[in-house]
This record gives C-alpha cells, sequence and structure tokens, in this order.
C-alpha cells in the first residue's frame, strides 16, 4: 500500500480544527466593516518633452561617443588618416599585402632553424660549398 | 441601481476595480474565498487566534492591492499567495520575538496548536500535525494543499511558482518524512 494512503488510512485528512458558530458571517462582516476608502488608481504622470526624448539623446551622445573614440584610435594608430582620398578599402588593401620576407621578418632565427634549412636544402656538403663558392676545414666538412 | 452578483470571475474582477461597485463585489469575494484562505492559514499557523487575525490582514491587503490586480491569475490563487506570504511572514516573525531557530520552529508551532481551545482533534490528529510541523516550510505547504485539501498539482504551481515536476517530488518527500515519523517500520 502506498505510503499516502497508510496516513490517510490511520489518520484520516481531518485535520481536527474548528470554528466558533458563525464565525465566518462575523468574519466577512468585520472586514467589510474595515475596509478603508476605495484605493484610488495610481495617477498617470505626464512626461515633459524632455523627459519623452531624454533617452533618446542619450542613446544618440553615446553612439557619438564610440565614433569619436574610435576615430581618435584610428588616427592615433595609423599614420594616414582616412579620408576621401585614401579610403579604407586602399587601407585595407596594403594591411593585407604582406612582404615577400614576412617569414624571415617575423620568424626568430636561431641555430637549429638554420641547420635544420640547410639540411633540407642542400644533399651534401659539396652541394653547399659550389653553391656558396666557399670550402669549409677538412674537420668541420666530416661533419 | 441594484447590485447584481456577477456570474464570472472576469466580471468579478471587473466590479472589484470599478469604485462605484467594489464594495459589494469585495463582500462577494469575501463570501467565497474567506474559508478556503482562513482554513490555508489555519492550517499553517495552527491556532484560530493568529489565523483569524492574519485572514482580516490578506483581505485588507487584498482590497489595497485591487487596482494592482492584473487577472492573470485566478483571484484564488492571488488571495492564497498573500495568504501564504502572511503566514510565512508571521512565523517568521514569531520565531524571531521567541529567538527560536528553524529547528525549534515546530515546537512553537505545537504551543499554538496546544493553546488553540478550537482544536478538536484526538491524539492521532495531533500526532499527524505535529509531524507535519517537523516538515521544511515548503513541503509542509505541499503537504497541506495536497493531503488535506487535496488541490491539484498545476494550481499549487500557480500558487507557490514552483513546477508541477518539483511540486511531486516535495510532496513525495513530505509524504515518506511523515509516515517514516508516524508509522516507522510499519510501512510498507
Amino acid at each position: 500500500m502506498r505510503q499516502e494512503d497508510q496516513l490517510k488510512d490511520k489518520y484520516g485528512t481531518d485535520p481536527g480544527f474548528r470554528v466558533p458558530d458563525g464565525y465566518f458571517e462575523e468574519l466577512n462582516l468585520k472586514i467589510m466593516e474595515a475596509l478603508p476608502a476605495y484605493p484610488e488608481a495610481p495617477r498617470k504622470v505626464e512626461l515633459s518633452l524632455w523627459q519623452k526624448v531624454k533617452p533618446y539623446v542619450y542613446l544618440a551622445a553615446m553612439f557619438a561617443g564610440i565614433w569619436l573614440m574610435m576615430k581618435v584610435f584610428h588616427t592615433v594608430t595609423t599614420s594616414e588618416s582616412l579620408n576621401l582620398d585614401n579610403p579604407p578599402a586602399a587601407l585595407a588593401k596594403v594591411i593585407a599585402s604582406e612582404p615577400e620576407d614576412s617569414y624571415h621578418r617575423f620568424t626568430p632565427i636561431n641555430d637549429y632553424l638554420v641547420e635544420q634549412e640547410v639540411t633540407q636544402e642542400y644533399g651534401s656538403i659539396e652541394e653547399f660549398e659550389a653553391d656558396f663558392g666557399y670550402s669549409f676545414k677538412p674537420q668541420y666538412a666530416s661533419l | 441601481m441594484a447590485y447584481k452578483p456577477p456570474i464570472d470571475e472576469n466580471e468579478l474582477v471587473k466590479q472589484l476595480q470599478d469604485p462605484k461597485t467594489a464594495s459589494a463585489a469585495f463582500n462577494v469575494l469575501l463570501k467565497t474565498y474567506s474559508q478556503p484562505v482562513y482554513w490555508q492559514i489555519r492550517k499553517m499557523v495552527l491556532n484560530h487566534e493568529d489565523a483569524n487575525d492574519l485572514v482580516q490582514n490578506v483581505f485588507l491587503k487584498a482590497w489595497s492591492n485591487l487596482q494592482n490586480f492584473r487577472g492573470d491569475a485566478k483571484l484564488s490563487t492571488w488571495l492564497f499567495k498573500i495568504a501564504i506570504n502572511e503566514s510565512i511572514n508571521f512565523i517568521n516573525k514569531e520565531k524571531q520575538r521567541l529567538k527560536l531557530n528553524d529547528d525549534d520552529a515546530d515546537l512553537f508551532l505545537l504551543n499554538n496548536l496546544e493553546a488553540d481551545s478550537f482544536f478538536d482533534g484526538d491524539a492521532l490528529q495531533k500526532e499527524l500535525l505535529a509531524a507535519v510541523a517537523k516538515l521544511p516550510e515548503k513541503q509542509k505547504l505541499v503537504f497541506n494543499m495536497k493531503y488535506f485539501d487535496e488541490m491539484k498539482y498545476e494550481e499549487m504551481s500557480e500558487i507557490l511558482g514552483t513546477s508541477v515536476g518539483a511540486l511531486k517530488a516535495s510532496y513525495h518527500h513530505a509524504v515518506k518524512k511523515v509516515s517514516e515519523a508516524l508509522l516507522g517500520d510499519q510501512v510498507v
């Protein structure tokens, strides 16, 4: 048997409360007598013109501020200012065109990279010597 | 013009929100809902005198806020919400006044029950109410609404602002705790 049914079987569903005779009639009368005046509906406040347009003005000012900030930032970070003679598309093209030696400009060169490039490019020390017109001393050539 | 009793709840709400008909409509509201609201409060505070004070506060608050009732929920739901808030506030204030912690809250409620001259229950009913008083606040509410009043979960959900699934789980836990406390080994 379910626990709820077991409880209902043993304890029932009447909590055992009662009220004085005629209580609810008296209660209703008492409450009706105690009611204050009918609450007034909240009054609608007429907004002034400035109060109406204020949020839009603030929004416009915010956008103008952002535009100004971006313009100042752009002027500081680029040497050329954006104008009709130098449109954004032309500037983007310049930025997009990487110089051919960009790999060497931006890659830090160390001994390991040099060795890797040389061994990939040349099959033997003789090829390297022929290319560069240089002959290694015998003790280095064997390395 | 003689007052015409409303035929449905929408009509009653309209009349309540019209200052000319509000008073008569509020009388209808009282006749319809004062009893269920009172019993809901009584089951929470376990004392007639306290329930009597609280039910009056509930309807006075409802009157003062008639203009704010938007009709999204049923009138009964709105009144039960106010009643539950009032009862919980009352219990919390009493706990603070008596400097009781949460574990001792049931003792205060049981003392309230003992002091109630309008409690006619026998030893078994007192035992059941004592076990229910030990439940956490939410489970107690759910248990009272479902076990004693057989309220539908959907209506409880609107009043308590909790999903039906969560209410079912709460009721399951509440019944389990009460059964274990009262039936002990007899639980099958």
